[in-house]
């Protein structure tokens, strides 16, 4: 178990910047996860961290110790990669046996750790089997084992499960969790799903462009997102421009085109000035349609529907934009129409940002 | 991969093609150029006023392009029709057709004047058969022997174009030509609008080659007695070198042109917009044939094979005569030739030099080609593209200049005379200049197998603690073991036919690789031509071994000849 620190890491290709001054603590024994869309750099942080890539600028320490120039080999942070990279030329067994001939481990113990490992992933006995004859989830599960069977400081995953299938991916999840809390591991997560990221994570990291949206847990990065960026990469939300009227403690009452609306102020350096403009969040389940008496009253009507089982979705039309509403457990559903309706949400379920 | 090794692996092959290549080449084209007064194109203008250096050189050049048009008139419709088509034993028909390539071509001319000479088995059989009149048999190699010889050269450098054009067809996406169809596009009208422009770059890439073979082709039109090409009068030019300036002059002219058919070639396959496409994915279109059209298929195969081995024939057969002339099939059979080779002072020393030589050059190459592989695919060097550039120059320059520029610099007191060892040894001059002019298929065929290997498999490695070097060792060379050895096999087998270097660097009987000794042979009164044969059949039977496991070890063809 062993923290891991980014210190103001740069890696720039060409004349790309692909990690621009990032910064975050991972403490010892947490599964932390790195979440961003496409091309915003948390894989080459992942790749930094595991000595693939050299950082432009910047340290990365494990612990106390400084790890920027340490050669991958020396780093005892084993990866699972996107495309499994096991080896095809070597058995399920040989591939899990690596890292443990590379530690000079005596035959035996190889042998006991090795079957060890194909027990803790759940595939008892397929230490003979070569590589291509493994489904994908198995596959998944062998690269698992391989990096965990070296009892390795740190754990870094990029990706593990996107090759899978959803319900198998479901699975999983629940299994590698259970996996990197029993062994003790610092682990780091790259995915682009948010849902993996909420389900999964101690703590997460936002990344866009390069740099850190927001760090924290998965409750406080939705309940309370930072920008309009983190509010929409995780989750739905509905976006309304404003301008600030008064504030009180971290709270604030927004003047909109639906009239004022009171929210809650989530940024740590910055409080509006009265006539600054803002934005709100909304989360489409924190507006709510069937009170009549509430909050931040809004009034629109109802332009479309979709109804999905256990909730269902409302598009309203008001003076503050098409608002996408979605009640749980719907026990009315209400059609398309020229009938006046009113939106409710409590002071706490809106966020204020920065424009 | 780190800095710090690729430039130090840039670095040392850079020095050793500076030492090895650039330098004995660029001494052949000074000393044409250098007067006692110091630049001067005399001697180049001599060798263009001289009409016999004049007809040589036409002689060679008309040679290099009717052969390269002829293997090319072999090669394409094989490849397509392969490409295309599923029929009746492809893949065995498929290696068949390479079988050329197991027999020095200058061999091969002793095989074919006993097949079609004037008093050879083709003529024997048609007289026999009443269709000729016995006292006027027909010269089917004609008087002037140039129609032999291109026959003999095409026929053994076809299957070099085959697998080009084989792996530029086998490289493009189906898709391309499926989406044609689907567009409307009928399969003739395909094939000129799609196939062929995309199949371009691999026509040019084996064109080249083959060009470059066959305008400095040595073996054959000695063979032939055909002294009127450039490089049999660079040959005859080389005793009197101390003094001489033409042979140089003479050099440098083949350089010239060779370099610019490369030059040339490179351009236009660089135009091509295929060489950034990744390897296709999709599945092939090739069409499953039944019935006639399948055996139409295949005996064209066949009989490109069999056209191919008559020279192979001929030696087999005259290794085995007792005398043969003038009859289809010699009139006795005897396996003493064999049983006398072993006990002439030639053969035996000649396999165990050729061996040796071809050993070790082929792990100078070997060592050498992956280094610079791994630097071309996993390092972020500027100059890598340089270094890949630099290290397929060796098929631009002639075995001849190479060859004659390290026999001028091994002279007594010239800079390479270290590299002759005792007693006149050949041995370090014949292993690097073996390994510099093999070294391309080596690397083609290193970088092809690490193109094709996904670097986080090897970064998987690292990530679990084996250091750089283990990492090779484990993951990085089994995973492309096989092209290597692919590679290496080829190398090998083309270092055991060289025939330039060979003649020109090993002077004393001891030191005769192969070639050389059945150069000898040929030469010498009795039975010198069986021998020869029977030495040749030996050689046929090593390389063929060899070109089979490379051929399965390479997997698909393709690829190996690829520049």
């Amino acid at each position: 178990m062993e923290s891991i620190r980014a210190a103001s890491v740069v890696k720039s290709f060409g004349t790309v910047r692909a990690l621009d001054e990032i910064s975050v603590d991972i403490l010892p024994g947490e599964l932390f996860f790195l979440l961003g869309a496409s091309g915003c750099g948390k894989t080459t942080l992942l790749r930094c961290i595991a000595g693939l890539e050299t950082p432009t600028s910047g340290s990365i320490y494990f612990g106390d110790r400084d790890v920027t120039k340490l050669a991958p080999h020396k780093r005892e942070a084993a990866m699972v990669f996107q495309s499994y990279a096991l080896w095809p030329h070597l058995t399920v067994g040989q591939n899990i046996a690596f890292g443990l001939e590379e530690r000079k481990v005596p035959r035996a113990e190889i042998k006991r750790r090795v079957e060890e490992a194909l027990e803790m992933v759940q595939l008892p006995g397929f230490g003979d089997r070569s590589i291509d004859q493994m489904s994908g989830g198995q596959q998944q599960r062998v690269s698992l084992a391989r990096a965990l069977v070296v009892k390795p400081k740190c754990l870094l995953l990029d990706e593990p499960l996107s090759n899978l299938d959803a319900q198998l991916r479901v699975e999983m999840r629940r299994e590698i969790r259970r996996i990197v809390k029993e062994n003790g591991l610092t682990g780091i997560y790259v995915t682009h799903d948010q849902e993996e990221a909420l389900a999964m994570a101690d703590r997460m990291a936002v990344l866009t462009r390069g740099k850190i949206g927001q760090i924290g847990t998965p409750e406080e990065i939705y309940r309370t997102p930072r920008s309009a960026y983190v509010a929409h990469f995780i989750g739905e939300t509905n976006i309304i421009e404003g301008t600030a009227i008064e504030t009180r403690d971290r709270f604030a009452l927004v003047s909109t085109a639906a009239g004022p609306i009171a929210g809650r102020i989530t940024a740590d350096d910055w409080t509006p000035v009265p006539g600054e403009n803002v934005r709100l969040s909304i989360r489409p389940e924190a507006w709510r349609l069937h009170k009549e008496v509430g909050d931040n009253p809004v009034s629109g009507r109802i332009v479309e529907r979709s109804y999905l089982g256990q909730r269902i979705q409302y598009w309203i039309e008001t003076p503050i934009g098409r608002q996408q509403v979605v009640e749980m457990n719907p026990h009315v559903i209400h059609e398309p129409g020229d009938e006046q309706i009113t939106l409710h949400s409590r002071h706490d379920d809106v966020v204020i940002i920065k424009p | 991969m780190k800095r710090g090794p690729a430039l130090l692996i840039t670095f040392i092959v850079c020095a050793l093609f500076a030492a090895f290549f650039i330098y004995p080449a660029g001494m052949v084209v000074k000393q044409a150029f250098e007067g006692p007064k110091g630049f001067t194109l005399e001697f180049f203008a001599a060798v263009f006023r001289n009409p016999i250096y004049r007809e040589g050189l036409w002689n060679s050049f008309a040679l290099g392009a009717a052969s390269t048009l002829a293997a090319l008139a072999i090669a394409f419709p094989l490849a397509l029709v392969g490409h295309r088509y599923d029929f009746i034993g492809k893949p065995a028909l498929g290696v068949l057709v390479l079988a050329p390539m197991i027999l020095p071509p200058f061999v091969g001319a002793v095989g074919i004047k006993q097949m079609l000479g004037v008093n050879g088995a083709f003529n024997a059989a048609l007289i026999e058969a009443g269709w000729m009149d016995a006292t006027a048999p027909y010269d089917w190699l004609a008087e002037g022997r140039f129609v032999g010889i291109v026959l003999m050269i095409a026929l053994n450098l076809y299957p070099i174009l085959y697998m080009n054009i084989a792996a530029a067809l086998s490289n493009l996406d189906p898709a391309m030509e499926q989406a044609a169809e689907n567009l409307g596009c009928p399969p003739w009208k395909r094939f000129f609008r799609i196939t062929l422009p995309l199949a371009m770059p691999g026509v040019f890439a084996g064109a080249s080659i083959v060009f470059i073979w066959a305008f400095t082709e040595l073996g054959v039109p000695l063979v032939f007695d055909y002294g009127r090409t450039a490089s049999v009068q660079i040959f005859d030019g080389l005793k009197g070198l101390d003094k001489n300036p033409i042979p140089y002059a003479l050099t440098s002219v083949l350089l010239i042109v060779a370099a610019s058919v490369f030059a040339i070639s490179k351009i236009v396959i660089g135009r091509s917009p295929l060489g950034t496409a990744p390897r296709p994915k999709g599945r092939s279109n090739s069409l499953k044939l039944r019935g006639i059209r399948s055996l139409a298929c295949a005996s064209l195969f066949l009989g490109v094979f069999l056209l191919a081995t008559i020279p192979h024939i001929g030696v087999v057969m005259l290794s085995l005569a007792e005398r043969w002339y003038g009859t289809v099939v010699p009139d006795q059979f005897t396996a003493r030739h064999y049983i006398e080779a072993l006990g002439n002072g030639l053969v035996v020393p000649s396999i165990q030099n050729s061996l040796l030589y071809a050993g070790c050059a082929t792990i100078v190459a070997l060592l050498i080609g992956l280094g610079v592989a791994w630097v071309v695919v996993r390092s972020d060097l500027k100059i890598r593209g340089f270094l890949d550039a630099v290290v397929m120059l060796p098929l631009a320059v002639p075995g001849l200049v190479m060859a004659f520029g390290y026999l001028a610099l091994s002279q007594d007191g010239k800079p390479f005379h270290f590299l002759v060892g005792p007693g006149g040894s050949p041995f370090l001059l014949l292993v690097i200049a073996y390994a510099i002019r093999r070294l391309p298929y080596v690397v083609r065929s290193a970088v092809a197998g690490l193109q094709q290997s996904n670097p986080t498999l090897e970064e998987a490695a690292k990530s679990l603690g084996a250091t750089p070097f283990r990492t090779l060792r484990r993951v990085g060379i089994p995973l492309i073991g096989a092209n290597l050895a692919a590679g290496c096999i080829l190398a090998f087998a083309f270092a055991m036919l060289e025939v330039s270097d060979s003649l020109i660097l090993a002077q004393q009987a001891q030191h005769f690789p192969i070639t050389k000794a059945i150069y000898t042979l040929l030469s010498t009164l009795g039975n010198g031509t069986e021998l020869a044969a029977a030495l040749g059949v030996w050689a046929m039977v090593f390389l063929s071994t060899a070109i089979m496991g490379a051929a399965i070890l390479g997997g698909k063809r393709g690829g190996l000849f690829k520049v």
